[in-house]
């Protein structure tokens, strides 16, 4: 390749080095950008997938390799277009010779060890650093570009003996495969990624907003981050609070509070002894605390209509309830057991995912298809997730022991949130786990 | 006259007495032991505990092989009730293993309650019975404190319970006993409640 960036007596080194670094630098971006793609559309896809996507072809990937199993590879059977050499400028058509190669699959591909990447880059299900493994291909595109001239004064038969050595990579290649396969069976992505996201308790969750509660100079607030670029915005004083879109419902000393967040108009308040808002437009619910009692209300605040969903002495604790797709879940721990409870909020049926007379489960989040809760025992705290209409139980991540546990929890999507919190330091941290 | 607690031996002796009389030595250990130390303070009972120190097997007192019954920190402790205590020192513990204060609220080191991060006391997390609850939750049984038996342990009067069902498996997986159980259940699983008294 390197050779017919200046045939010969036609360009100096210095053009020849020019052109290299042109099509390095097409390559590491085309690659980048692939990676980034496949991180994005891996995200869509859900990591679980395309991990087992992955696996399944590493598997047959390295059977391939090893010649146990005949397989085609999907490859684009052409080279770099050799016109561009005489109808484009150097730094273009070099580039563009980069980003060709950078990307892959428009050219030759002689083993299936790019394929094996990409289902890789898609289980990752995250652009940025997707992008900065597959770049890794780019700069091995360009390296093999210029290497053989650096060892040979003919870097023609450099390639060729390069080639002649086709059996040793054939095997490194299976080799590499196979322990691919290995690693992506157990990959943490084959569970769930977990990301601190720095301090704060309370999360609530709509699509990619979060918003979080935390400690600011003696006074809880409320902060709501949008995505990039957009800026947080805080909300004070603040707490427990329920996004819904661009409302957020959350409680202070008079009561409960729904503002659009981002004019910070206030579209409609619950005066009295309320707390822990969960928001559904129109659908709230919360806490009422008469001190005797705390009761789980729902109240639709179109039309006013308060419903009494359930009910509890004042010692014994009904938590902080969530509410999405015409579901409301809620806990309720007391001396002699614990439970998560769903409500169907138009057949109004209530039953129960988890009951215990042992340990405590608590802080359930839910969307239209799934929920998150957190069981506690002596060893330590577990997120569980269950899909509804099933009755398997994952475990998506957990603390061990007692000093420190996970706590309140949010769900959006593929993605939960949730309170880990240390009581003797004082410490609480907002983990990010996505499955 | 008699000294009140004079008085008091008297007629536990002859409740004893009477009630031995119609029972085998053990299931009379067994049912009357725990009513018999509460509520004599001990004077009956330690009259049927033998003096000399209970051999350890996995803890002081149990000298057969069935194991402890499912518990938060390891020993399975329990107050009268049955609701379990910290082994190191008996203080009243809830079922994630945290201590507790009389109302059943997770306390720290300084006896406060513990908070969320927002400032509130945690809720309270159950604090339940590890033969009738936790034993019939995590194994399906329905399993009931029956038989007791009574060693020296770190000089004071322990008893070890068994805890009862109808399983032919005890937790250890095998084969299990009649030990001091009756109506036809056997052993499951063993807990221990130290009383404090001196022997």
């Amino acid at each position: 390749m390197v050779e017919t960036f200046t045939p010969a007596v036609c360009g100096s080194r210095s053009r020849q080095r020019l052109a290299a670094a042109f099509f390095a630098l097409g390559a590491l971006v085309a690659s980048a950008a692939l990676g980034a793609a496949l991180g994005f559309l891996g995200g869509l896809v859900g990591t679980r997938p395309a991990l087992i996507g992955a696996v399944a072809l590493a598997s047959l990937a390295a059977l391939r390799e090893l010649g146990l199993l005949r397989l085609p590879v999907p490859q684009a059977r052409r080279q770099v277009p050799e016109r561009w050499r005489s109808e484009l400028p150097l730094p273009v058509w070099s580039a563009g010779y980069g980003a060709g190669l950078g990307v892959g699959f428009l050219t030759f591909q002689p083993v299936a060890t790019f394929w094996v990447a990409c289902a890789a880059a898609l289980a990752l299900g995250r652009p940025l650093l997707a992008a900065a493994c597959f770049a890794l291909y780019g700069a091995g595109r360009a390296f093999m570009a210029v290497w053989p001239r650096r060892r040979e004064p003919d870097g023609t038969a450099a390639v060729e003996r390069l080639v002649g050595q086709r059996a040793l990579v054939s095997r490194a290649n299976a080799a590499v495969l196979v322990l691919a396969v290995v690693l992506l069976a157990v990959a943490p992505a084959a569970g769930a990624a977990v990301v601190s996201l720095g301090r704060g308790f309370d999360p609530s969750a709509d699509g990619n907003t979060l918003a979080r509660a935390r400690m600011s100079s003696g006074t809880i607030e409320v902060v709501i981050a949008p995505p990039a670029p957009d800026p947080a915005v805080p909300v004070s004083p603040a707490d427990a609070p329920a996004l819904d879109g661009n409302l957020l419902a959350y409680a202070d000393s008079q009561g409960i509070k729904v503002i659009d967040w981002q004019t910070n108009h206030q579209v409609a308040k619950i005066d009295g002894a309320v707390s822990d808002p969960a928001l559904d437009w129109p659908n709230i619910a919360y806490l009422r605390d008469d001190g005797s009692h705390e009761r789980l209300i729902l109240e639709d605040l179109s039309n006013s209509q308060v419903r009494r969903v359930a009910s509890v002495a004042a010692a014994d604790d009904l938590g902080r309830p969530s509410l999405a797709g015409g579901r409301l879940a809620w806990h309720r721990v007391r001396h002699r057991g614990s439970a998560v409870f769903v409500l169907n909020i138009a057949t109004w049926t209530r039953r129960a995912i988890v009951r215990t007379s042992i340990w405590m489960e608590s802080n359930p989040s839910l969307t239209g298809t799934r929920i998150v809760w957190v069981e506690q025992r002596p060893a330590g705290s577990y997120l569980r997730l269950r899909r509804f209409g099933s009755s398997r139980t994952r475990t998506l991540t957990h603390v061990k022991g007692r000093k420190t546990f996970l706590w309140t929890t949010a769900l959006t999507g593929r993605t939960a949130y949730v309170t880990k919190w240390t009581p003797s330091a004082g410490r609480s941290a907002l983990l990010r786990v996505t499955f | 006259m008699r000294r009140p607690d004079e008085l008091f031996d008297g007629a536990a002796r002859s409740l004893s007495a009477r009630l031995a009389a119609g029972m085998t030595r053990r299931s009379f250990l067994g049912r009357m032991g725990g009513a018999v130390l509460a509520a004599t303070g001990g004077a009956a009972v330690a009259a049927a505990v033998k003096p000399e120190k209970g051999e350890a097997f996995h803890f002081c007192g149990h000298i057969w092989t069935t194991g402890s019954c499912p518990n938060p920190l390891g020993l399975p402790r329990i107050d009268r009730n049955g609701n379990p205590l910290r082994p190191s020192d008996g203080h009243p513990i809830d079922n994630l293993g945290r201590p507790v204060d009389a109302s059943g609220w997770a306390i720290d080191g300084s006896g406060e309650r513990l908070r969320g991060p927002d400032g509130e006391v945690l809720p309270r997390a159950p604090r339940t019975r590890l033969c009738e609850e936790w034993t019939n939750e995590r194994y399906g049984l329905n399993s009931i404190m029956q038989g007791s038996w009574y060693r020296c342990c770190g000089g004071q009067i322990r008893k070890l319970v068994d805890c009862c069902s109808s399983s032919k498996k005890r937790i250890n997986g095998d084969a299990s006993l009649t030990g001091y159980c009756w109506d036809g259940k056997r052993v499951f699983c063993v807990l221990y409640y130290d009383s404090g008294l001196k022997c």
